[in-house]
């Protein structure tokens, strides 16, 4: 089964995702809601076929939920820093994590762009950040190329000690030097697609809200409203 | 085309340089767990932050650019669990900045150095909290588990008058930045024939 959500409506979980989750409170309602919240993200990633990443997400989260309730008080100095490190990572950062994978993977760039049209936002914007979504993942495996590469020249940690800068400098540049390239790159074969023309974009990605998207809609707004009022 | 509008090719930059600026914050962002560094991260930005930025106002010398740069930085905080005061922050120093860098033309080295300071004080709006909603920020830490020494040795660092001194650190570090920035822009970028 494959379900197909608008990703304005994978844009307003996260930002409720953005606001309840990472808000640490564990007293009072938030007890419920968020384990309750948390089960979105799960849920989404099964029914888009993603079955590895939701049973992993689910119980990290579960683990590090129950750790920073059960385990966190029980113990003291160091281990307790250690520990609610930890599990604050897995029970609040993580669940938006998942939900900003949820977002890149499923979404198509082309539709991604339909929809902020349809949000009337500038072009201005659009085009930066439909870059930024395609870049990040470059960034990193570049990065990752050029530290190794790095390591086999015996430029590690180890001259770090003794002139950091040459670390920032040995990886900062090379990185800016292939980031450079490849956006010379985009942006020609962005222009060849027409990019750069300012008449408006038609595109073949239907975009619109269904009724997944009202009852995710409901569901997180509503959990957003529980959690302000309260 | 009018050359002092944004193009795509523009745009498309201000992209990939958002990229990289976000990764320079988020570095910075996770020292900020040794409590010291909530202190100086502006400093810590600021340095880091140096060369992709020179890099990005020499690939785009055109008005509006660093405002969007803001925005969406600081956008990206606010998704990935900042408050929401970093977007205004993000929004109006990237302008501050954007109208600095206009006066001097995209040319000079004075007004680039002011208009960096200028811009790496955005990131006072994600430190914001700790001052205006001290109580509840702190509150917060608590029920979340921060343990006392860590609140302590934070709220020892976040007394009052500490804040201008932390606007004070993110113009020195921006000082830094831009200095290093030009520093390896002149070293490599410009003998590989990048700028």
């Amino acid at each position: 089964m494959n379900l197909r959500l608008d990703p304005r409506t994978k844009l307003l979980i996260l930002t409720v995702f953005s606001i309840v989750m990472i808000d640490g409170d564990t007293a009072g309602v938030n007890v419920y809601l968020k384990p309750a919240l948390s089960l979105l993200p799960f849920i989404l990633l099964v029914l888009s076929g993603k079955n590895k990443a939701a049973f992993g997400y689910i119980s990290a989260f579960l683990i590090s939920w129950t750790g920073n309730l059960v385990l966190v008080p029980m113990v003291h100095g160091g281990l307790k820093i250690c520990f609610s490190l930890v599990f604050q990572l897995g029970s609040r950062w993580f669940p938006s994590g998942v939900t900003g994978y949820y977002l890149i993977t499923t979404t198509q760039i082309s539709e991604f762009v339909a929809a902020m049209q349809k949000m009337h936002i500038s072009e201005k914007f659009i085009i930066p950040f439909s870059v930024m979504f395609r870049f990040f993942p470059t960034v990193a495996e570049e990065a990752e190329a050029i530290s190794r590469a790095m390591r086999m020249r015996g430029i590690g940690l180890q001259g770090a000690k003794k002139n950091p800068i040459t670390l920032l400098e040995y990886r900062m540049v090379p990185l800016m030097m292939c980031v450079v390239g490849i956006g010379n790159d985009l942006s020609a074969a962005a222009l060849t697609r027409g990019l750069g023309n300012m008449r408006e974009r038609t595109s073949i990605c239907r975009t619109g809200f269904q009724k997944p998207d009202i009852l995710f809609a409901i569901l997180v707004l509503s959990g957003l409203s529980v959690f302000i009022i309260f | 085309m009018d050359n002092q509008k944004l193009n795509t090719k523009d745009l498309i930059n201000i992209g990939i340089f958002s990229v990289l600026y976000f990764i320079m914050f988020f570095i910075s962002g996770m020292l900020g767990y040794i409590p010291v560094f909530v202190v100086v991260l502006p400093l810590v930005l600021g340095v880091l932050g140096g060369i992709p930025f020179t890099l990005f106002l020499t690939k785009t010398g055109k008005f509006g650019a660093v405002t969007i740069m803001g925005i969406l930085v600081s956008v990206l905080c606010f998704l990935v669990g900042q408050s929401w005061i970093s977007i205004i922050f993000g929004v109006v120093f990237g302008f501050l900045a954007d109208l600095i860098f206009k006066a001097g033309k995209y040319k000079s080295w004075k007004f680039t150095v002011i208009g960096y300071c200028v811009f790496t004080e955005w990131v006072i709006g994600s430190m914001l909290p700790m001052w205006i909603m001290r109580d509840v920020y702190f509150e917060a830490y608590r029920t979340q588990g921060g343990t006392e020494e860590y609140i302590g040795s934070v709220m020892n660092l976040t007394s009052g008058f500490m804040l201008p001194a932390v606007v004070v650190i993110g113009f020195i570090g921006g000082i830094l930045g831009v200095y290093l920035g030009r520093a390896v822009l002149k070293k490599h970028f410009q003998k590989a024939g990048i700028v």
